[in-house]
């Protein structure tokens, strides 16, 4: 097991194992009379519990502050000053016009899964490969430079990847494979996603294999097994929760991204719509290129923009709660992996 | 050295924190800060007592403030909602902004009439050879739905008209020049400074035959601006001092020769240029 930060995440059932270490390292016994040590346990101790405490109240406050405004949408609430809309006006309709008094989210929340699906389909593949490359077939050397760069990597801002890919790659697919017709939509906003959520999930699925027992390789390469024959068959599947976690954490990170994703997708709340009146491309290439838009693009463009209190507002907090919700279950169904992990 | 240094900066700024009774805080549109800014620090100079602290946010973000009392002044490129026009906020309109059409320079038109003008954008028309230009698509790109730069172009360029679904979206005006610049075919509408900032990358377009200029507007023969907006709170400006920082502050920006001096040479106009009052874009 290395140190990485990200070795914390994976494993929450690594944690049970402090009180072990605690054990391994008793205090001397005069150290604990002093008077002054006493002291600065207590203090310490304090210190502490108010820290947690305060990181607990700024979390839950951020939470009900966008639980606030976003349910006052539906409700009568003191921050509403509009109308009330119903749940399904919000949640079933795909006409998002707030200018003529239409709040559907479906555009929204559909590119959201959309775009997010499409980057985990390209980088839990490449990301997984290059984890057991990096952790069983690499040379050492190798090893570490690949480890580095990853962490590099995932130090880039995403507004720099946004404007590689509006500056860059658009125009060049625009005008290679698309006929000069604009290249905005998922395919571009996916791949830039990939590249964004590979270093995660390489460093993730690196620790994972490099935590398989030693003697899984070795027992099935003993039993005759050729090398690839023991990662497919073998290695995989053992290390299977946690790629899962790193899979799921990939997600996470790619559903929460604005900036990047903003700049290259088009930004179009009709998209929907537009699918259906577009005929003049195939029915692939339509749905991989047509401007769209997800949550997070339109809370980006639109929250600091909107009246406080009107409807659109506190729709758009709404979809803010939404993705809340939706990163939350993807935390949690990322410890249901850690649980079942073999150990 | 270091530490001495500190400690005077520390003093100055603690006595100028003493000394300094009224701050006048301005919250808002990105647009209009540096022309703001710009006040704030020649209106400083020429008293001293005051302090004027410009920030950004947006438009909204000014107009939500000043309507709360978050900020004394909110700068916005539109006017105010009528909801927020009821909590008695007043309204001045500090420069004009001149707005043009722009192109991809590939798309080989050089002018469109009004009429051409609408049908491009509502979707009417969906190639550029409809309006004399290249047998190329006609790529849209328009800012978001809450911009008030959209909000120009739907009540002068669509006449209230709803824009064509067939879109592409840019956050500000930077990316959408960017975007156009990029993109064949591509179309849009941006403030006058931003295409005399990018007259490499891409082209105007002249509307009825006229191009978009600073005489254009004055002479009444180019139509098509909007008001920047500074707007304040008289009901939360409680403190008399900063009332009257606010008043003298606002009365500023509107003297002549700020308008004259400062506001031509930003990108805008003399807010005494436009003699036909448009009073809600």
């Amino acid at each position: 097991m290395n140190d990485s930060p990200e070795s914390s995440l994976v494993a929450p059932a690594l944690l049970l194992e402090l009180p072990a270490a605690d054990r391994l390292a008793p205090a001397p016994p005069e150290f604990r009379q002093s008077r002054f040590h006493r002291l600065a346990d207590r203090w310490s101790h304090l210190v502490f519990l108010a820290c947690s405490l305060l990181v607990v109240a700024l979390i839950g406050g951020i939470l009900f502050f966008l639980a606030a405004r976003g349910l006052a949408a539906f409700l009568p609430l003191t921050g509403n000053t509009g109308r009330t809309l119903s749940f399904a006006e919000v949640f079933l309709s795909t006409d998002w016009a707030p200018s003529s008094d239409h709040f559907g989210i479906l555009p929204f929340l559909g590119g959201s899964l959309a775009v997010t699906g499409l980057a985990l389909l390209l980088a839990a593949p490449t990301g997984i490969l290059t984890g057991v490359f990096i952790a069983k077939l690499a040379p050492s050397w190798m090893r570490s430079l690949m480890r580095q760069v990853m962490d590099l990597l995932v130090g880039i801002p995403s507004v720099v990847y946004g404007i590689f890919g509006l500056t860059i790659i658009l125009p060049l697919v625009s005008h290679s494979f698309l006929k000069d017709a604009p290249a905005s939509g998922f395919a571009i906003s996916a791949m830039i996603l990939s590249v964004m959520i590979v270093p995660t999930i390489v460093s993730l699925a690196t620790d994972a294999f490099e935590g398989l027992p030693l003697s899984l390789d070795e027992g099935s390469q003993a039993l005759g097994s050729s090398r690839w024959q023991a990662i497919w068959h073998v290695l995989i599947p053992a290390a299977r929760p946690r790629l899962l976690t790193a899979c799921v954490l990939g997600l996470g990170r790619a559903i929460g991204e604005a900036m990047a994703v903003q700049m290259v997708i088009g930004n179009n709340p009709q998209w929907i719509a537009l699918m259906r009146e577009f005929t003049d491309r195939a029915p692939f290439l339509r749905a991989l290129f047509t401007p769209a838009a997800t949550l997070t693009t339109e809370l980006v463009q639109e929250l600091p923009n909107t009246p406080t209190g009107s409807p659109w507002n506190n729709v758009l907090f709404a979809m803010g709660l939404l993705l809340y919700l939706l990163t939350m279950v993807l935390i949690l169904a990322t410890r249901r992996f850690g649980r079942n992990e073999v150990a | 050295m270091k530490i001495r240094f500190l400690a005077q900066t520390l003093v100055a700024g603690l006595i100028a924190l003493s000394a300094s009774a009224q701050t006048v805080t301005v919250m808002g549109s990105t647009a209009l800060g540096p022309i703001v800014k710009k006040a704030a620090d020649d209106y400083m100079k020429l008293h001293p007592g005051v302090q004027i602290a410009v920030s950004g946010g947006g438009s909204m973000t000014g107009l939500n403030q000043v309507t709360s009392g978050g900020c004394n002044i909110g700068i916005s490129d539109v006017f105010a909602t009528p909801e927020q026009d009821k909590t008695g906020i007043k309204n001045f309109n500090i420069v004009v902004q001149p707005f043009t059409l722009i192109a991809h320079p590939g798309v080989g038109v050089k002018s469109l009439n009004a009429q051409q003008a609408e049908q491009v954008f509502t979707g009417k028309v969906t190639n550029w050879k409809e309006v004399g230009g290249k047998d190329q698509k006609i790529v849209r790109v328009i800012r978001p739905e809450s911009s008030g730069t959209r909000a120009v172009q739907k009540k002068e360029i669509l006449h209230g008209q709803e824009f064509s679904k067939d879109v592409l979206i840019q956050d500000s005006t930077g990316a959408v020049v960017t975007a156009v610049a990029t993109t064949p075919g591509a179309v849009s509408f941006v403030e006058l400074e931003h295409l005399e900032k990018n007259k490499a990358r891409v082209a105007g377009i002249a509307y009825n035959g006229v191009e978009c200029s600073n005489e254009g507007v004055k002479s009444g023969k180019y139509p098509i601006f909007s008001f920047g907006h500074a707007y304040t709170n008289p009901a939360k400006l409680t403190d008399p001092k900063v009332k009257q920082a606010v008043d003298g502050f606002l009365a500023f920006i509107l003297t002549p020769a700020f308008q004259q001096d400062v506001v031509l040479k930003a990108g805008y106009l003399p807010v005494a240029y436009v003699k036909s009052l448009k009073t809600q874009l």
